[in-house]
This record gives C-alpha cells, sequence and structure tokens, in this order.
C-alpha cells in the first residue's frame, strides 16, 4: 500500500512593502521531486461561497518551498491560503494557513533615496517600490529648519527635482512611503544634505 | 484613491483598480450575456440623478445585490476570470463594510427615492432567470462605477 504523501507544515506568509510570499516546510521524500500547488479565497469566498478556493496565479504547480501571492491579494480583507504536495499522481492533504493574512499588515520599510545635486538643483530618486507606493518628501535648508517644504512623489525610479538651491547652504532631505491602498505609511527615512559650493548669500 | 461623497456619508475607495479589473473580463462576461436587448442598471436609477442624502442606501443596495446575487450565481471555469471576479467581490465586500459604518451612524439613510429606484432595479432584474441576471448585472459593472465615478 503506497504511504500517503505528507502535507506541507509550517505555514506562514512573510510580507514586506506589499510583496506577500507564503513559505511552508518542504516535504522531502528521498530521489523524488516533490510539487506544491496553492489556493486562496478572500473573505468574500470565506463568507459567501466557501467551498470555492482559487488557484494561485503562479502557484498553481510549483517546485520551491514558498509562493509570491502578491497578485492574488488583491484587496484589503483577511485571505485564507492554503497548500498540498503533488507528487506524479498523488497529492497530499491540503495545509491552511493558521491565521487568515490580511494586507494591511504588511512590513513598510524605510524608502532608498538618493539625495544629489544636478547644478544649482536638489534632486532626489527613491526606490522603485511598485505602483502601490507614493512618497511624501520633505525637505529644508538646514538653517531654517523651521521652514520645512513637502512634495507628494507618485512613483520611484525616476529623479525629481525639489528647488533650486542657495550656493554654500546645504539642504537636507527626508521621505516616507504611503500606501493609499492600505492606508498606511513607513517611518521617515534618515536625513541627507547636499550643498552647491560657493559663497552663501546673507539670510534676509 | 476615490473619495466618494455620498450624502453625508464619504467613503475612500481604489475605483480606478476596480476598473481595471473589470476592464480584462469585461468583454468575456458581456459577450455571454444573451439579453442583448435588455437593460437591468438603466439611467432613470443612476446613482448620480439621485438626491445626495439617498446615494448611500441606492449603493448600499446595488453592492449587496452583487455581492448575494452577481458573483455567487456567475459561473465560469476560467482560472483568470475566477481570479478578477475574486478581487472584485472583496473589493465590493470592502465598500460594503464602509457603508454599513455609515448606516451604524445614522448617515445613510433610506428615503423614498432610494427605495423605489432600487425596486425598479430589482424588478428588471427578476424578470431574468437568476444566471442570466447575473450576467447581464456582470456585464452591466461598469455602469455602476461610472455611477460611482460621477456621484460627485
Amino acid at each position: 500500500e503506497v504511504a500517503a504523501l505528507p502535507a506541507p507544515q509550517n505555514l506562514s506568509v512573510h510580507s514586506t512593502n506589499m510583496k506577500h510570499l507564503l513559505m511552508w516546510s518542504p516535504v522531502v521524500l528521498a530521489e523524488e521531486t516533490v510539487y506544491y500547488s496553492v489556493e486562496y479565497q478572500g473573505e468574500y469566498e470565506s463568507l459567501y461561497t466557501s467551498h470555492i478556493w482559487i488557484p494561485s496565479k503562479w502557484c498553481s504547480l510549483t517546485e520551491g518551498p514558498e509562493c509570491d501571492v502578491s497578485d492574488d491579494i488583491t484587496a484589503t480583507v483577511p485571505y485564507n491560503l492554503r497548500v498540498r504536495a503533488i507528487l506524479g499522481s498523488q497529492t497530499s492533504a491540503w495545509s491552511i494557513l493558521e491565521e487568515p493574512f490580511n494586507r494591511n499588515s504588511t512590513i513598510l520599510t524605510l524608502p532608498g533615496m538618493k539625495v544629489s545635486k544636478d547644478g544649482f538643483h536638489l534632486v532626489i530618486e527613491l526606490e522603485d517600490l511598485g505602483p502601490q507606493f507614493e512618497f511624501l518628501v520633505v525637505y529644508w535648508r538646514k538653517e531654517l529648519v523651521t521652514k520645512e517644504h513637502d512634495k507628494v512623489v507618485r512613483r520611484g525610479g525616476i529623479p525629481v527635482p525639489l528647488e533650486t538651491m542657495e550656493p554654500g547652504a546645504p539642504y537636507c532631505v527626508k521621505a516616507q512611503a504611503l500606501v493609499k491602498a492600505i492606508g498606511r505609511n513607513s517611518a521617515f527615512s534618515q536625513e541627507e544634505c547636499v550643498e552647491v559650493q560657493g559663497e552663501a548669500l546673507p539670510l534676509m | 484613491l476615490k473619495i466618494l461623497h455620498l450624502g453625508s456619508c464619504v467613503i475612500v475607495t481604489n475605483l480606478q483598480e476596480i476598473q481595471s479589473e473589470f476592464s480584462e473580463i469585461r468583454d468575456s462576461v458581456q459577450a455571454s450575456d444573451k439579453n442583448i436587448d435588455f437593460r437591468i442598471l438603466r439611467n432613470t436609477g443612476s446613482l448620480q440623478d439621485t438626491e445626495p442624502s439617498d446615494r448611500c442606501c441606492l449603493l448600499r443596495h446595488l453592492l449587496r445585490l452583487y455581492l448575494d446575487r452577481v458573483f455567487k450565481n456567475y459561473q465560469t471555469s476560467d482560472y483568470h476570470t475566477l481570479r478578477k471576479l475574486s478581487s472584485l467581490a472583496n473589493s465590493f465586500l470592502t465598500m460594503k463594510k464602509d457603508l454599513q459604518l455609515c448606516h451604524a451612524y445614522m448617515t445613510c439613510h433610506c428615503g423614498e427615492e432610494a427605495t423605489e429606484k432600487y425596486r425598479q432595479i430589482l424588478s428588471h432584474f427578476e424578470q431574468l432567470e437568476p444566471q442570466a441576471a447575473a450576467v447581464k448585472v456582470l456585464g452591466e459593472l461598469d455602469i455602476l462605477l461610472r455611477w460611482m465615478d460621477e456621484a460627485e
């Protein structure tokens, strides 16, 4: 009699910056390649059509013990996730994630940023974290800390001019990531300062 | 994100995302609608031509119609369509919860106009057999999304 294929164990979701990775302990069988199948249901399915589970977009048949479910989790509601092992014609029982996952629990890291000068222009380029991200950029002339300016940058990955700088005066910048879809933002990054060489004009 | 002003009920929704998800299945859904000379969501019942104070109630009824009788009854074996339907249904569920909050705070009053308009929509809906009606109203989702977009 063929031994039942063991079900995957230790399911968990690791979510950072709206990238959601379902992980589990692999099923290890000597000299065999075990595949896995992942399915999900949102709160709607669990409330209205609980028998319906939807095959994950990228992992209806996958080899590694993990699955990027970011394209499956498309609403800010709790999602159930399940995995089973597949070996040839054999399939294991389903293992279901213990706690439903909601994308509003994603970890938002400090946004990477590069502050530079283009002639007299103060320029920032933010990390491209994908279409769900905007950024709040705050910048000021160092001696005028009370006079902060802010600007919302809609996308990362492109240089954005902020202000024309006076020579000889350092200008500083910090930024935070905003994800409107879940109504949350990251902490502010460390400030970075740049200066255009030359003689500073007296402050009026 | 879109801020929907529905009388004194205000909700935020990702309308653009919902429109984008629906646009991926609209043609196939509408192609499966056999009742082409019949409309369920008619301009007479539109959200934007409804008194602001009644819009929340009308939208709440419409969302419930989609959640209870449309997404559930739409049959498909195509996984791409199934994923898009799931995305739409869970986004509608999020909106419905927001409107429920307004209802709890007495800012989602059902006046005569909303009640009558929804009654008409329901009567059109029930003239078709359940699955045909589900196909029809799912195909008309862009009408509802336009109503929401224009309900300023």
